[in-house]
C-alpha cells in the first residue's frame, strides 16, 4: 500500500462515491420532494435546485466515507505475535 | 485495492519496453498524430451529429416549450410529448436499463463502438484535440513547442489554446445546465448577470469538468475511471468485432526499402513505422495485442491502410476482426449471447412503449383523515373523511368528477359536483363517503373513489382506500 502517491488513494476514494452519489440523488429526490422534507422547519430558504446540490454533495460525502473506511480497513491487520503470522 | 485492480486489469501480454502508466500517476502526454480516412470520417461524422444534438436539442420547440426538459426546479421531465412526473420514474428506471442493455449488446456485437465513437469522452477529446492541432499545429510542432523555452510565441500559442478550450467548456457547461432549468430564460439571465447561485454553480462545475476531463485527464478517464471500460471485457468472446494486428501477416516486422524483396529476407509485413503507436489516442502498441486500453478509435487501421497502400501491400494489416478470424476460424454473428441480448431488448422496449401507450396522466391520491375513524350523521349514516389529491399531468386543463363505489349503497360528497384542474397542477380537497351502516358487514370494508375527466373519457383512474365503520 505504501507505494501508492496519495493522489491515487484520494481519488480512488473520491471518484467511486461521485458515481455512486450521483445515482442516490436520483434516486431520493425522485421519491421525496425537497419542498416537502423542508416545509415547516426553520432556518433560510432553500430552492428545490439548492437542495439537489446540497443532497448530492451530502452523498458524496457519505459515499465517500465509506470508501475511505474500505480502504483503511483493507490494510493488514498487525498481529501481536508475528510468529503466528502464517499469511 | 489499487495494486489489485492494476494487476487484474493489465493485458495479459505485457512486454518490457512499454512504459505502464501507474494509476493516476503524473502522465507523459500523448501526442496523438492527426488521421485521415474512412474511420477518421466516420468518427468526424459521429462527433458532429452528437455535439449537434447535445447543443442543439435544448432549443428545440415542442407546443410552445422546451422539448426536452429536465425541469429539476418544477419536477418535471419533459421529452417532446411526454410529460414525466416523479411518478413515473418507472418509465425512465426502464429507460435507463434498455440503455445498458443497448451497450452490452453492441459490445458483444461489434466492440468498444461506444468507447471509439460515442463516448463524450471522445466526442469532447477529439474537439480539444483538434483545436489544439489548429492553434498549436501538428504532433511534431506541438511537441517542439512543449519542449521549447517560454517565448512570447509559446505563451501566446498556449494561451489560445487555453482559452479556447475555457470558452467551449463554458458554453458546454451553459447547455447542460440548460437541459435543467428552461434555456432561453437561462440565457437571458447570464447575459443579464442575474443567475441563481446553484445555477452559476453548475455551469461553472460541469464546464470545470469538460475542461478537465477533454483538455488534461483525456485517456486517463478511459484508462483508470471509466467503470464500462474495466468490465466491457466480460461481453467479449472470440466472435466479437475488436481491432487486431495481423500477426502472422505483419511478423517479424522491419524496416525496408519500398523495392526491396522483403519476403527473401524474411520479413513480414510490417515495416515497423510506429505509425500505429503514434496516432494511438491513448498511447498504446495495437501489435502487442487486445489490451483494455484501446478504445476502438480505429485511428491504427486508417493510418497502416495508408501505409500499407504507399508500400503497395495489401491493405488491413490493422483491421477490424475477430479473434476466431485472426486463428483462422470461422466467425459467428448470431450466437447464444447475442440472441439474449436482444431478446432482453426487444422485451424491453416493446414493454416501455406498451407502458407508455397505456399511461394515463393523471393520478389519483386518497389520504384517509387521521384525526376521526369515522362519525354518524343525523341522518343515522356512517362518514368517513379523506383528503383526495389529483394530479392532472396532461398538458392542458381539465374538468373532473369523482364518484365512490365498490359497496352498496356508498355515497361521496365532494365540496363542489365538477373540478377544475389547470395542467400540470395538483390539486387538494376534502370529501367525504357515506355509506347505511346496513351495508356496512364487519368492522370496515373497501371502498372505491373513481375520478373521471368530464371532457376526455380515457382520463379515468380509480383508487381503493378503507372505510371504517363502528365495533358492532
Amino acid at each position: 500500500m505504501a507505494s501508492i502517491p496519495t493522489i491515487q488513494r484520494v481519488i480512488a476514494v473520491l471518484w467511486p462515491a461521485f458515481l455512486v452519489a450521483a445515482a442516490a440523488t436520483v434516486v431520493f429526490f425522485t421519491a421525496f420532494d425537497p419542498n416537502d422534507l423542508l416545509a415547516g422547519r426553520g432556518g433560510p430558504e432553500v430552492s428545490r435546485l439548492g437542495a439537489y446540490t446540497i443532497g448530492f454533495f451530502l452523498f458524496w460525502m457519505l459515499a465517500a466515507l465509506s470508501s475511505l473506511l474500505t480502504c483503511y480497513f483493507q490494510r493488514p491487520c498487525e498481529g501481536p505475535h508475528p510468529d503466528q503470522d502464517e499469511g | 485495492m489499487a495494486d489489485l485492480a492494476e494487476v487484474k486489469a493489465r493485458p495479459p501480454f505485457q512486454p518490457a519496453d512499454e512504459v505502464q502508466q501507474s494509476l493516476y500517476a503524473k502522465r507523459q502526454k500523448i501526442y496523438a498524430r492527426e488521421v485521415h480516412g474512412l474511420f477518421a470520417g466516420l468518427r468526424i461524422a459521429a462527433v458532429v451529429a452528437l455535439l449537434g444534438i447535445y447543443y442543439g436539442l435544448p432549443w428545440v420547440e415542442w407546443g410552445g416549450r422546451q422539448a426536452v426538459l429536465f425541469d429539476l426546479p418544477a419536477r418535471k421531465f419533459y421529452l417532446f410529448g411526454l410529460v414525466l412526473w416523479p411518478q413515473d420514474f418507472f418509465y425512465l428506471a426502464v429507460l435507463l436499463i434498455i440503455a445498458a442493455y443497448s451497450l452490452f449488446f453492441f459490445t458483444a456485437l461489434a466492440g468498444r463502438l461506444w468507447c471509439g465513437y460515442a463516448c463524450p469522452q471522445t466526442v469532447w477529446t477529439e474537439v480539444f484535440m483538434w483545436i489544439e492541432r489548429k492553434i498549436e499545429g501538428d504532433r511534431a510542432k506541438q511537441m517542439r513547442l512543449d519542449k521549447g523555452p517560454w517565448t512570447r510565441e509559446k505563451v501566446l500559442k498556449k494561451g489560445s489554446t487555453q482559452l479556447a478550450w475555457l470558452l467551449l467548456s463554458a458554453y458546454t457547461g451553459f447547455t447542460f445546465v440548460g437541459y435543467f432549468t428552461p434555456i432561453q430564460e437561462l440565457g437571458g439571465r447570464i447575459l443579464a448577470l442575474d443567475l441563481g447561485p446553484w445555477e452559476t454553480f453548475w455551469v461553472i462545475f460541469y464546464s470545470l469538468a469538460t475542461y478537465g476531463n477533454a483538455g488534461w485527464m483525456r485517456e486517463q478517464v478511459c484508462i483508470y475511471m471509466c467503470p464500462y471500460a474495466r468490465f466491457q471485457s466480460a461481453m467479449f468472446d472470440r466472435d466479437t468485432l475488436i481491432i487486431s494486428y495481423d500477426e502472422g501477416r505483419g511478423e517479424p516486422r522491419g524496416s525496408r526499402a519500398k523495392s526491396a524483396d522483403y519476403k527473401a529476407r524474411g520479413l513480414g509485413d510490417c515495416i515497423d513505422c510506429t505509425m500505429c503507436v503514434q496516432v494511438c489516442p491513448t498511447g498504446i502498441d495495437i501489435r502487442h495485442g487486445l489490451q483494455y486500453q484501446c478504445i476502438g478509435c480505429a485511428a491504427c487501421i486508417d493510418v497502416c491502410d495508408d501505409v500499407m497502400e504507399r508500400m503497395e501491400y495489401p491493405k488491413g494489416l490493422i483491421r477490424y476482426t475477430t479473434e476466431n478470424a485472426i486463428a483462422g476460424k470461422p466467425t459467428h454473428v448470431l450466437r447464444p449471447r447475442v440472441f439474449v441480448y436482444a431478446t432482453i431488448l426487444i422485451t424491453l422496449f416493446g414493454g416501455l412503449a406498451y407502458a407508455v401507450s397505456q399511461r394515463v396522466p393523471l393520478e389519483l391520491d386518497i389520504i384517509r383523515d387521521r384525526a376521526n375513524l369515522y362519525r354518524e350523521t343525523p341522518e343515522g349514516l356512517i362518514e368517513n373523511v379523506y383528503e383526495v389529491k389529483i394530479i392532472n399531468m396532461d398538458e392542458r386543463d381539465h374538468v373532473y368528477r369523482l364518484a365512490a363505489g365498490g359497496l352498496e349503497g356508498v355515497t361521496l360528497i365532494a365540496p363542489q359536483p365538477e373540478l377544475r384542474v389547470p395542467a400540470g397542477e395538483v390539486y387538494s380537497l376534502p370529501i367525504q363517503i357515506r355509506l347505511d351502516p346496513a351495508h356496512l358487514k364487519g368492522v370496515s370494508a373497501d371502498v372505491t373513489v373513481t375520478l373521471a375527466s368530464v371532457d376526455d373519457p380515457s382520463l379515468i383512474r380509480t383508487e381503493k382506500t378503507r372505510f371504517m365503520g363502528p365495533r358492532i
